[in-house]
């Protein structure tokens, strides 16, 4: 399934780059997920604990950065596997900036397998959306803990 | 001597409900999931979330630690079990050795890979959750033309063009009547990947007696004799030491032909742990591992005539053919080459079958097998052709059927009709249906923005599998009939009806043949301890094939009653009158019951007589049965929506003479509703990667009564010559005749918008997206 | 189709339920027709399940001073039948007769439903329209959240960790008031691919209330507030239908594209304020 969108994050392009390869923030951000451990260049061990409605799933996967071009774009492959299936997205992050941040721009795909692809499709569209959207929330969360402002980087 | 009383009336023609419901209805049937022994255990089946991977590791241990769990096999402790087999030959065919259980590679989402056995399910199921499998995964394809198109990742590595064969059968001169036509019109025409979804899903119990070196298989199958039979070459335990038994069976649609894994598998087991052993299918394994129907894209092209006279057809069928073949997985396409045709005349055709392995599970009979394609096909393209000519389909239809004089009609594919009054029931439906009426209001409404559509289709069905030359199962079928001393009757049957109302049928036959009341008579089926050889019940022969066997076991004592009457009378100058020897110069009778009772305890036995009123029969038909028919379906279209609604469903259905009417009507009514499912609900969808998309009635759209039209179901009937019955067959007819009538219907709705042409199913989006584009496409 | 092994509990009193559900990662459970089929495919593995079934005191349907209390566990086909809910609030029974199956009607409850959220939901449609309310208790708290501030995403409503849906609070509709539950059910598993529920009231024969609430096109169930003031307004049916989902990222799938679903919630928008039309007085 194709995904797209678009987020904003109130921090300059820059900074929302490092930000968003940021493991520790990236583990942070991600729903169900509690760490991120490094296992390569670029590339993380990752458990994460998907509870949606009644459904409850624990993943063993993977989260891996790839085509990195600082500061505009960079791939983020986060895959998956569990009791309950094996989920993969793939998307291509385009980062803009913004009069007051940056626009994140994403791009790519999400397949699911096993149990949940049999009975999820028709939920697959939204919940990625939602699950998408979450993270973003979350990040954005971080970014205000950390006391990153918009304007930091540009002059008053 | 006594007189009885004569049975009025015959009971074959009559609607008689089914002996057998009372059990189903109450719930007091025995299923394989009834099925209890001391120290069963129970297995669940481990399978691969991925449709192509190679199998890294596996690791059983914290399924075997786990308490309860007595052993768990994979694919290392069967890799010297033989492949579970296919009986289907074609020249050149590619066979991959299947396992029961995978070696290093899965092939298809659901493939087993560990079998864990438990002392009860639920150990079994948190079990077989333990076990670790690590699967490096493989690039996969689900689509039958993308697995043949150049570049596809190869599903068996040893054969890269996923081609498992090719076919090629022509008739008449094909490229002449081409080059002699007027006109020339061609189209793809897919049938989707269907579910079975019989409602009892799968379920085997295997019990093996080390002392005994006996094996009983209780496994929920149409053909319990060839499973045996299967089993006995493959295990090689002696056919007289492994009895099967299907006992009541859900459903089949075809499903339950296959011998499969799993039957197989538990075979296995039981030897292995020395206890019967249960794996009861769950309704997720069922959509993923039962074989599943259709898969065909074909390519149509057909000459005519401008005048309507169709000259010939071309066909080229992709079979989506699944990772592995199945039973009769690669004979299921060349039956719908047989019967590319339809109920037309013409005698040049040319057809090229490529059999697809895909990374899904394989496909296989599923009611109708291959002939719903055919006359879906055929019947498109003559609509199609209608369209062009600007013809009425119906007028177009009548001018090309061969006439009631032309019978037995020999067909451009080697068949011989055996019977036919192709224009009767179509004239029969248009009438009912008040066809010209429907096209003045069609007319008129559309200048209102109405759509309504009137769509038919007359189709042939090749039936009563078969003449055994041309049946890879064998093609008799057999019966046994015993008048016990009290003058009860017990017929057992090698047929082995699973929902088809045989135990009801064969019962009339007999009660008439005998003249005795219906309760008499029992009818007994399944058990391959109990019945002599058979068959099945598959390809609508169950009757016409199993109730002719019976039929000639019924004259066969019929005539030795009438013996045992002549005997008592002392007069060969007797006759059966009802179920009584009378003489007919004196009115001197002996009843049925007092020559049952003599038989077993002769104080004279008939010269040249032993004892007893036993018969049985093997009947071997020099043919195939032909049914035919015709359905007009009228639909409107929402506009706004792409919805459809069926308002008549008119379904005139000739399949040969009727010994039941109420279950002829069930079957067309089931039948119907299945060819509904497919035309506009039911889809197997594979996404790329080779993963179920609706492999839950969460998403797989099968019909429910409340989505059924009213069906005006009414009979022309003509015999059939090929058995003394008369009968031809009717488990699939409603199936076959529906599908193109109603796509032809919303096409008809549509045809003003330039619409020549729907896939199935028909969904909502799909219309509302062709009415958008102004029809097109 | 076997669960994973789960503890079971069914208390016989609200203040138990409430006591266990407080206790920890709970599992409530209604009428089952969401969570069961789940537990069987595995997807779902709840530790401990706390049935409601056996609570007395949540199956009710009751009328004072012009307001609707509907217990949690009232059953579909109860609140399709009920006289009271026919006659005072004949939207909601409208949309509950068009719930899934007769077997899911007998089974399933409006509490598990608007508890459990899925998107493609009935009543959400009905309850935003009807400018209902959800009674949320836990045993320590007690509160009432807005329908509209209800179903906040898939599956994700305002109900806290300890609380469960006690009842659902409904205005009673006025007699002269038109109403009409539109869908497009799914074949297979006869949720709304999209569903609109529609309320109408006419002064001096013109539009002069509207409410419209809209399941199935979008992440969550909402109102068509735009459409609402342009018919209060004085425009046309299409125009005021034609602003419906404007905003709304729309759901797509196998049986139904974001488009389509863009296109039949204002299909059935249309069809079903024009029905709401034609019952108000």
């Amino acid at each position: 399934m194709k995904i797209s969108g678009a987020h904003v994050i109130s921090v300059p392009q820059e900074r929302a780059y490092a930000l968003l390869q940021d493991p520790a923030v990236l583990g942070r951000s991600m729903p169900g997920c509690d760490a991120l451990e490094k296992i390569g260049e670029n590339e993380y061990h990752m458990k994460m604990k998907m509870v949606l409605a009644s459904m409850n799933g624990l993943f063993d996967g993977k989260v891996r950065i790839t085509d990195a071009n600082p500061f505009s774009s960079f791939r983020l492959i986060v895959e998956g596997a569990g009791k309950i299936g094996f989920m993969r997205g793939n998307g291509l992050l385009t980062l803009a900036p913004l009069e007051n941040g940056t626009n994140v721009q994403y791009e790519g795909s999400v397949e699911v397998g096993g149990t949940i692809a049999a009975v999820g499709q028709r939920l697959l569209d939204t919940t990625s959306r939602m699950l998408i959207k979450r993270f973003f929330d979350k990040l954005s969360t971080e970014i205000a803990a950390s006391g990153d402002k918009a304007g930091s980087a540009l002059p008053a | 001597m006594a007189t009885t009383t004569v049975k009025p009336e015959t009971l074959v023609g009559k609607r008689i409900r089914r002996r057998e419901d009372p059990r189903l209805i109450t719930g007091t049937a025995t299923y394989v999931d009834d099925i209890k022994m001391p120290g069963m255990h129970h297995a669940c089946i481990v399978r691969s979330p991925q449709a192509a991977a190679r199998i890294k590791g596996l690791n059983i241990k914290p399924a075997l630690d786990r308490p309860g769990v007595v052993a768990v096999f994979t694919g290392e402790d069967v890799k010297d079990v033989p492949s579970v087999p296919c009986v289907a030959q074609l020249p050149g065919l590619r066979q991959p050795h299947h396992h029961v259980l995978a070696q290093d590679r899965v092939y298809f989402v659901g493939h087993p890979v560990a079998v864990v056995v438990a002392t009860d399910r639920y150990i079994a199921a948190d079990a077989a959750d333990a076990v670790e499998v690590d699967y490096e995964e493989l690039p996969a394809v689900a689509d039958p033309e993308k697995a043949l198109a150049a570049g596809a990742p190869a599903i068996h590595p040893q054969w890269p063009d996923n081609t498992a064969f090719t076919f090629h059968q022509e008739g008449g001169d094909v490229e002449k009547a081409f080059r002699e036509a007027d006109v020339i019109v061609k189209q793809r025409i897919t049938s989707q990947r269907l579910v079975p979804n019989a409602m009892e899903t799968r379920g085997v119990v295997a019990d093996w007696r080390a002392a005994e070196r006996s094996l009983t298989l209780y496994s929920s199958s149409q053909a319990p004799h060839l499973l045996r039979s299967l089993l006995a070459s493959i295990f090689g335990i002696p056919e007289n030491r492994l009895r099967v038994v299907a006992p009541e069976v859900g459903g089949g649609f075809g499903s339950k032909i296959d011998i499969y894994a799993e039957d197989m598998l538990m075979t296995f087991v039981s030897q292995r742990i020395n206890k019967p052993v249960k794996w009861v299918e769950s309704r997720r394994e069922n959509f993923l591992c039962t074989i599943h129907g259709r898969g065909h894209v074909d390519y149509y092209e057909l000459a005519a005539k401008r005048d309507g006279t169709m000259l010939g057809l071309k066909l080229k069928i992709i079979q989506d053919l699944g990772a592995y073949l199945q039973l009769l997985t690669p004979a299921i396409p060349t039956l719908s080459v047989l019967m590319m045709p339809g109920l037309y005349k013409f005698k040049n055709i040319s057809a090229d079958v490529i059999g697809a392995f895909t990374n899904c599970v394989p496909t296989d009979a599923y009611r109708g097998a291959g002939r719903p394609e055919a006359t879906h096909g055929i019947e498109r393209m003559v609509d199609i052709l209608a369209a062009e000519l600007k013809m009425d389909p119906a007028e177009l239809r009548l001018k090309n059927f061969p006439a009631p004089d032309e019978f037995p009609f020999a067909t451009a594919t080697g068949l011989a009709y055996d019977s036919g009054n192709y224009a009767l029931p179509l004239k029969t439906a248009l009438d009912e249906v008040g066809y010209a009426d429907l096209r003045r209001e069609q007319k008129q409404g559309r200048e209102q923005g109405k759509l309504l559509g009137i769509g038919m289709s007359a189709y042939g069905e090749i039936c009563a599998f078969g003449p055994t030359p041309a049946t890879p199962t064998g093609g008799w079928e057999s019966a046994t009939v015993k008048i016990e001393p009290s003058g009860k009757v017990t017929i057992m049957t090698g047929a082995s009806p699973h929902g088809q109302g045989e135990e009801t049928t064969f019962a009339q036959i007999a009660a008439d043949e005998l003249g005795v009341d219906i309760d008499d008579v029992v009818v007994l089926h399944g058990d391959t301890s109990l019945v002599q050889y058979g068959i099945g019940t598959f390809g609508s022969r169950g009757t016409a094939i199993g109730g002719t066997a019976l039929y000639y076991a019924l004259q066969e004592l019929k005539s030795k009653i009438k013996k045992f009457g002549a005997t008592l009378l002392e007069s060969d100058e007797v006759s059966l009158v009802g179920g009584s020897v009378v003489h007919e110069a004196s009115g001197k009778s002996v009843s049925f019951s007092k020559i049952a009772a003599e038989a077993y305890r002769p104080m004279k036995l008939p010269p040249n007589t032993q004892p007893g009123l036993v018969a049985t029969h093997f009947w071997e038909p020099p043919n195939f049965t032909f049914p035919f028919g015709a359905h007009v379906v009228v639909t409107e279209v929402d506009r706004d929506t792409g919805q459809i609604a069926i308002r008549r469903y008119v379904a005139v259905d000739d399949c040969g003479k009727l010994i039941n009417p109420l279950i002829v009507s069930g079957q067309v009514h089931g039948g119907v509703a299945q060819g509904l499912g497919q035309a506009l609900w039911e889809q197997a969808v594979y996404d790329d990667n080779g993963q179920l998309l609706t492999g839950e009635f969460t998403d797989y759209a099968i019909p429910r009564a409340h989505m059924m039209p009213w069906i005006e179901s009414s009979h022309t009937e003509t015999p059939s010559p090929v058995n003394p019955l008369g009968v031809k067959g009717v488990g699939e007819a409603g199936t076959i005749g529906c599908s193109p009538a109603v796509v032809n219907s919303v096409v008809d709705a549509l045809s003003h918008l330039g619409v020549r042409h729907l896939d199935m199913p028909l969904t909502p989006e799909k219309i509302w997206k062709l009415i958008q584009a102004g029809g097109r496409a | 189709m076997i669960p994973q092994e789960f503890e079971y509990s069914a208390p016989g009193t609200l203040q138990e339920a409430l006591q266990l559900i407080a206790g920890g990662e709970r599992k409530v459970l209604a009428g089952g027709m969401s969570l069961i089929p789940m537990m069987k495919l595995r997807l779902a593995a709840p530790e401990h399940v706390v049935d409601l079934g056996r609570v007395p005191g949540l199956n009710y349907i009751t009328e004072s001073g012009g307001t609707i209390r509907i217990g949690a566990t009232t059953t579909h086909h109860e609140i399709e039948m009920a006289p009271l809910v026919r006659g005072r609030c004949p939207l909601l029974a409208e949309a509950a007769s068009r719930i899934g199956d007769i077997q899911v009607r007998n089974r399933g409850t409006i509490g598990g439903s608007i508890a459990h959220a899925d998107p493609a939901a009935d009543y959400p449609a009905s309850l935003l329209a009807l400018e209902g309310q959800v009674r949320l208790v836990s045993a320590n708290s007690d509160r009432t959240v807005a329908a509209s501030d209800f179903f906040l995403d898939p599956f994700t409503t305002a109900i806290e960790p300890g609380e469960i849906v006690s009842e659902i609070v409904l205005p009673a509709e006025e007699g002269s008031e038109g109403y009409r539950y539109e869908k497009l059910a799914h074949p297979a598993s006869g949720f709304a691919v999209v569903g609109v529920a529609a309320r109408i009231k006419k002064t001096g024969g013109k539009i002069s209330f509207a409410r419209i609430g809209v399941t199935g096109m979008a992440a969550h169930a909402f109102r068509a507030l735009n459409a609402e003031k342009l018919l209060e307004g004085g425009a046309t049916i299409d125009e005021a239908v034609a602003t419906i989902g404007e905003g709304e990222e729309a759901n797509s799938d196998l049986y139904a594209s974001a488009d389509y679903r863009q296109h039949l919630a204002r299909v059935h928008a249309r069809r079903a304020i024009s029905v709401a039309l034609t019952r108000a007085t």
